[in-house]
């Protein structure tokens, strides 16, 4: 399992986000200017990126809006720090 | 295909579905007496009201095992289901979480859940002389992962629509021809299915999730809906036409607000959407064995 490289074989689709691990469930956290993944056509290719990388789900972080991200959040991107590798 | 020949299908599916409710009718007459395991979901409901069609309300008790894991909203369609159809139900507490066999949530925790369940009902059908006890296991589950299964079989429990070839389908066209309300509601297993196997069951994670599922179906949310446990972070699951809709930017702020309102900290969307067993895939259990949720 990499998330590493499923990170880069997304942003090759163009999708432009840092990819967190949890087991087998990468989550992609999107980049500042957000991410639009409401087409089918790019999710089946994202999708069927997973199993090469050696994952089975892949799902998409909301975030909260800016103001409250510049708050502070849980999540591993806005907090700047590095996301957690195995 | 014409709009007639699609109707002479249903018509076929429809008389197909009513000889097995036929036989059904027979098998409950066969037997004299039930109690229902009654879950207020799609099988046991419909199970219920032909129990009390072929016995009459005299011959049946329904009854509900209420827990941590078993959602309120559940517990009023079954209420709803009862007190339209005439069956007569008796709730019971069960505890399930209190066994630490299936606190612990392995890959077979259906199984202790079962047996806990089964282990309260069955008493009650020989202290008051019902004859069988049933569960609404249909033949379409008989090929998913289904520890809970072999509880039933422990205990003697029957299932009649799994015996008589019943499908899923079946169950709907029948509760739909009957007008039980269930008959297009979704799948709806307990609150622990949405907990990563190996991840302890808490009455806290049950709560949150069952607030979570509530806050989403309030902001109109149809169909299939998970809100899976993995800490902080909640997965949602939605069913595909409902994925579409809420992966659209301006509707995205809503999804997260509803969910961490019930608690958590950190909401993603799943980008394939509802799956059942969808954590048995996650966990590696294999497919086409035992609970599926």
């Amino acid at each position: 399992m990499s998330a590493e490289s499923l990170e880069a074989a997304l942003r090759a689709e163009g999708i432009d986000c840092v990819v967190e691990e949890r087991e087998r469930l990468a989550v992609i956290v999107p980049g500042p200017r957000g991410l639009d993944l409401s087409s089918v056509e790019l999710r089946r290719r994202a999708l069927a990126l997973l199993p090469a990388h050696g994952f089975t789900h892949l799902a998409l972080e909301l975030l909260p809006p800016p103001p409250e991200r510049a708050a502070g959040t849980d999540s591993a991107a806005e907090r700047g720090a590095p996301l957690p590798r195995p | 295909m014409s709009h007639a020949a699609l109707t002479d299908i249903a018509d076929d599916l429809l008389d197909a579905a009513l000889e097995k409710e036929r036989r059904l009718m027979d098998w409950f007459r066969a037997r004299g007496s039930a109690l229902v395991g009654f879950s207020g979901g799609v099988d046991s409901a419909y199970l219920a009201c032909a129990a009390v069609e072929a016995l009459g309300g005299d011959r049946v008790l329904a009854v509900i095992g209420r827990s941590a894991s078993y959602p309120a909203e559940q517990w009023a369609r079954a209420r709803e289901v009862a007190d339209a159809f005439g069956v007569p139900v008796l709730e019971v507490d069960t505890d399930e979480l209190n066994d630490p066999r299936y606190a612990a949530n392995p890959t077979n925790r259906c199984y202790f859940c079962k047996t806990e369940l089964w282990s309260v009902l069955a008493p009650i059908a020989a202290e008051r002389g019902l004859a069988v006890v049933v569960d609404g296991t249909n033949a379409d589950d008989l090929g998913d992962y289904r520890p809970g299964a072999r509880a039933a079989k422990e205990r003697e429990v029957a299932s009649p629509l799994a015996e008589l070839g019943f499908t899923k389908d079946d169950v709907r066209r029948l509760s739909r021809a009957r007008g039980i309300p269930t008959w297009s509601q979704p799948s709806s297993p307990c609150l622990s299915s949405r907990i990563p196997y190996g991840t302890s069951v808490t009455a806290d994670r049950l709560r949150e999730i069952e607030a979570a599922e509530r806050a989403v179906r309030a902001l109109g949310v149809r169909g299939d809906l998970r809100v899976r446990h993995h800490g902080p972070l909640a997965r949602v699951e939605l069913g595909e036409a409902e994925l579409e809709a809420w992966l659209a930017p301006a509707r995205q702020e809503a999804l997260r607000d509803a969910v961490t309102s019930a608690g958590f900290t950190r909401v993603a969307l799943d980008l394939r959407g509802f799956r059942s067993g969808s954590l048995n895939v996650l966990g590696g259990v294999a497919a086409a064995a035992e609970g599926t949720a």
